[in-house]
């Protein structure tokens, strides 16, 4: 009996180590090098190829500039981050700093996936935030995310050079969605597409929510998130906006790139394009497409009625937060006050590698960027500072269920459904959504 | 009398002792029979019992928290189901996974079968060939496939829409109609599984004994009277089998919707697999726990419907004995 039990004991201590291992069971401190350096794993979502350079010089200097946090980057593709996120938080393996959307703050707040940076960071840090953005990172009356960047979801570009061809004035580009589409009518021809804008639920969730915004006034949910409201009659007539532009193929049949991607314009197989401000920092990276971007204009969306004073863009953007369970949190919170709250030069180098087609987020960097005569003269600048940032809404803070079924509405619409049917559905669908998620009366705006 | 008596009683307990001695030595080779096989099933068990049972009994679990990474998981009992089954997307979700099963299993049945039978008549060098051939598909990544047949689906430039503007049809966007997008993923999917399921039918085709076609030839029996009197009834466990994997896995397809259309149009290629995925990605305690009750759910329905699938073709064994 004594024999056997024994006989059992090497491979149940195997057993049990193999378990613990695969489960990432392990000693509940911090990680740290060798040399006695405290750990920080950064997971940088990845963007813009410039990005990814800025990221992996600025953690190199950082971990060169001190002797105590060592940094470990790790750039994540974007259309893997949400299973790859949640896979790590499952097993206990979540970067202590991340990248995050504004959208994300609130609710990853109210699920305590963040650590409150107000208590480990410096005061100071956060006056310097402007105050429009200054509730996009407060949750609860806690900051819970430091601002690197804010970028408007939706920017019309425009060439220049087509314009003139079709006969249209390039300096007055259209400013209602019936002009939109009377100059898409005029510029479709000779292979290329009048327009370009998002077709697909999963792109149409997110990027027609500053529309969504010029059409009804609000979100298809009311202010306390108590109940749907996707029957909104105005909807329709941003559905027949985006149904006229596909089934008069006035636009791309099929979203052979994604909205975020503005490679049919960079290509010119379109003459305009709705995309997010960062399309400019594409543009410009790209040597093939040099002599499109010459003949790029940039302006306002046009909202529904010609008015250039309402919102037609969210106001994106990304921040880098620390993960409630970090067990490096002033490692991590160091990192960040370093990167993206310490010298308003460093983030200036940021904005000028991104040809200037993100925008800063704190006041100093704006300063330093006004007082820099390259940034100050840059045409793109002028107009996304000017005309569409003052009238940008925040994303909203409920869950992506919600942009998911008014998404879907939308494409039914676009390609030839029913279009009250689609909305009736949208309203059932995001209704549900309230009820399963207690969401009534829960908005953190 | 007495002595004849103590021989009997002798030999009795002698013999008894020896089949004594004989059970004993039975049982102790049973004994270490069973403790063999025992070892030899033990690794398997303990791989099972890890990846298998455990996250199953652990889901099931599970399913009745909502569940969080960060916080205190909340008992809900089984109102997950209720949500399931109320969901319009999981439904939709099982509706297209059967659509997209009947469009792919037939066909790659028939496919298989008939290069299967195709195989079978060739000479020895050039059967060796085609099966390699046939077989190339089967190991392509279907994330690759995937990326490939978008290229070749793509209104502007892709070569289908190529081809058939020689025929003076098209541009269609094949991947951006709700109409069309299922049936267009469903032709990369029975292009992976036709050559493996082809080498299969095959290798049930050669257990059938030649005799058998020789006497029906000797009758005058054709081609289709072989096929239909013969090889299908002698190869219904292939057909069995190929039938219920063929259609489990139609059902769980994943990576061509994920990479090809992402679900849509309008939830047009949304498979169960996908639909959970997606749940799971979403960041909220909510979401985690519909996907787990939905996974479980589809669990359920897979079940169900190899079972269906086995109750109507029931299998047999080899009559050809």
């Amino acid at each position: 009996m004594h024999k056997s039990r024994k006989r059992w004991a090497a491979p149940a201590a195997v057993l049990t180590a193999a378990v613990l291992a695969l489960t990432g069971c392990g000693a509940n401190s911090a990680p740290a090098t060798e040399d006695g350096k405290s750990v920080v794993t950064f997971w940088q979502q990845k963007f813009e190829d410039y990005q990814q350079a800025w990221f992996k010089e600025q953690v190199e200097e950082y971990n060169a500039s001190q002797d105590d946090v060592v940094v470990k980057l790790q750039v994540v593709p974007a259309d893997t981050w949400d299973q790859k996120l949640k896979a790590a938080q499952a097993a206990g393996k979540q970067p202590d700093v991340r990248t995050t959307s504004y959208g994300n703050i609130k609710p990853g707040v109210a699920n305590g996936h963040f650590a409150e940076l107000g208590e480990l960071m410096d005061a100071e840090a956060f006056d310097d935030i402007q105050p429009n953005v200054q509730d996009f990172v407060t949750s609860e009356g806690g900051y819970y995310a430091y601002p690197l960047l804010v970028e408007p979801s939706t920017v019309l570009f425009y060439r220049t050079d087509l314009f003139e061809a079709a006969g249209l004035d390039p300096d007055t580009p259209p400013t209602s969605w019936a002009e939109l589409v009377e100059a898409s009518r005029a510029l479709t021809k000779d292979g290329v597409y009048g327009m370009n804008i998002g077709q697909v639920a999963l792109d149409l969730a997110w990027s027609s929510w500053g529309l969504q915004y010029n059409a009804a006034g609000d979100l298809p949910i009311a202010e306390d998130w108590s109940e749907a409201n996707a029957t909104d009659p105005a909807y329709l007539e941003l559905a027949d906006f985006y149904g006229t532009l596909y089934q008069e193929k006035l636009m791309p049949q099929e979203a052979t790139y994604p909205y975020a991607d503005c490679s049919f314009y960079g290509e010119g197989t379109v003459a305009m394009s709705a995309c997010g401000s960062w399309a400019i920092g594409q543009l410009s990276g790209n040597p093939d497409w040099k002599e499109v971007l010459a003949n790029t204009a940039v302006a306002a969306f046009p909202s529904a009625d010609g008015d250039q004073t309402t919102p037609t863009s969210t106001l994106g953007g990304w921040t880098l937060t620390v993960d409630a369970k970090s067990k490096a949190k002033e490692g991590a919170a160091d990192f960040i006050s370093w990167l993206v709250a310490g010298e308003p030069e460093r983030m200036v180098d940021f904005f000028k590698a991104s040809g200037y087609s993100k925008y800063p987020a704190r006041i100093s960097v704006g300063e330093a960027l006004a007082a820099d005569p390259e940034a100050s003269g840059n045409p793109f600048l002028t107009v996304v500072s000017e005309t569409i940032l003052p009238y940008a809404k925040a994303e909203p803070a409920y869950p992506w269920d919600i942009s998911v079924a008014f998404g879907t509405a939308l494409e039914k619409a676009m390609k030839g459904g029913d279009a009250a049917a689609a909305f009736e559905e949208a309203q059932v669908a995001i209704d549900g959504v309230i009820e399963k998620q207690k969401l009534a009366g829960t908005n953190p705006q | 009398m007495t002595s004849l008596q103590t021989l009997r009683d002798t030999v009795v307990t002698a013999e008894a002792s020896a089949v004594v001695n004989l059970t004993r030595r039975r049982r102790g080779s049973h004994l270490r029979d069973n403790r063999t096989a025992y070892l030899m099933l033990a690794p398997m068990v303990v791989l099972l019992a890890i990846f298998v049972f455990w996250p199953l009994v652990y889901s099931i679990y599970l399913s009745a928290f909502e569940v969080s990474f960060y916080e205190e998981p909340v008992f809900v009992g089984m109102q997950f189901y209720q949500y399931v089954l109320e969901s319009p997307g999981f439904w939709n979700a099982i509706g297209v996974g059967l659509r997209f099963a009947l469009i792919v299993v037939p066909l790659q049945m028939i496919f298989g079968f008939v290069i299967a039978s195709v195989i079978k008549g060739l000479g020895r060098r050039l059967a060796g060939f085609m099966k390699t051939t046939v077989y190339v598909p089967t190991v392509v990544s279907a994330v690759i496939a995937s990326i490939v047949f978008v290229f070749m689906y793509r209104a502007d430039g892709g070569l289908i829409n190529w081809l058939l503007s020689l025929v003076g049809t098209g541009p269609f966007a094949f991947i951006s109609d709700p109409l069309l997008a299922l049936p267009a993923i469903a032709v990369p999917a029975i292009w992976l599984v036709t050559g493996i399921t082809a080498l299969i039918m095959l290798a049930g085709m050669l257990d059938i004994p030649e005799s058998y076609y020789e006497a029906a030839e000797l009758e005058g029996a054709r081609f289709l009277q072989k096929t239909f009197y013969i090889t299908i009834p002698l190869m219904k466990n292939v057909l069995l089998f190929l039938l219920v994997t063929g259609f489990v896995g139609a059902l769980q397809q994943f990576e061509l919707p994920l990479v090809m259309t992402q679900g849509g149009p309008v939830n047009a290629t949304m498979t169960p697999n996908l639909f959970i995925f997606n749940q799971f990605k979403d960041p909220t305690p909510y979401a985690t726990s519909f996907s787990i009750t939905a996974a479980l759910l589809l669990f359920v329905v897979l079940g169900t419907i190899s079972a269906l699938i086995f109750r109507l073709v029931k299998s047999d064994k080899a009559i050809d004995g």
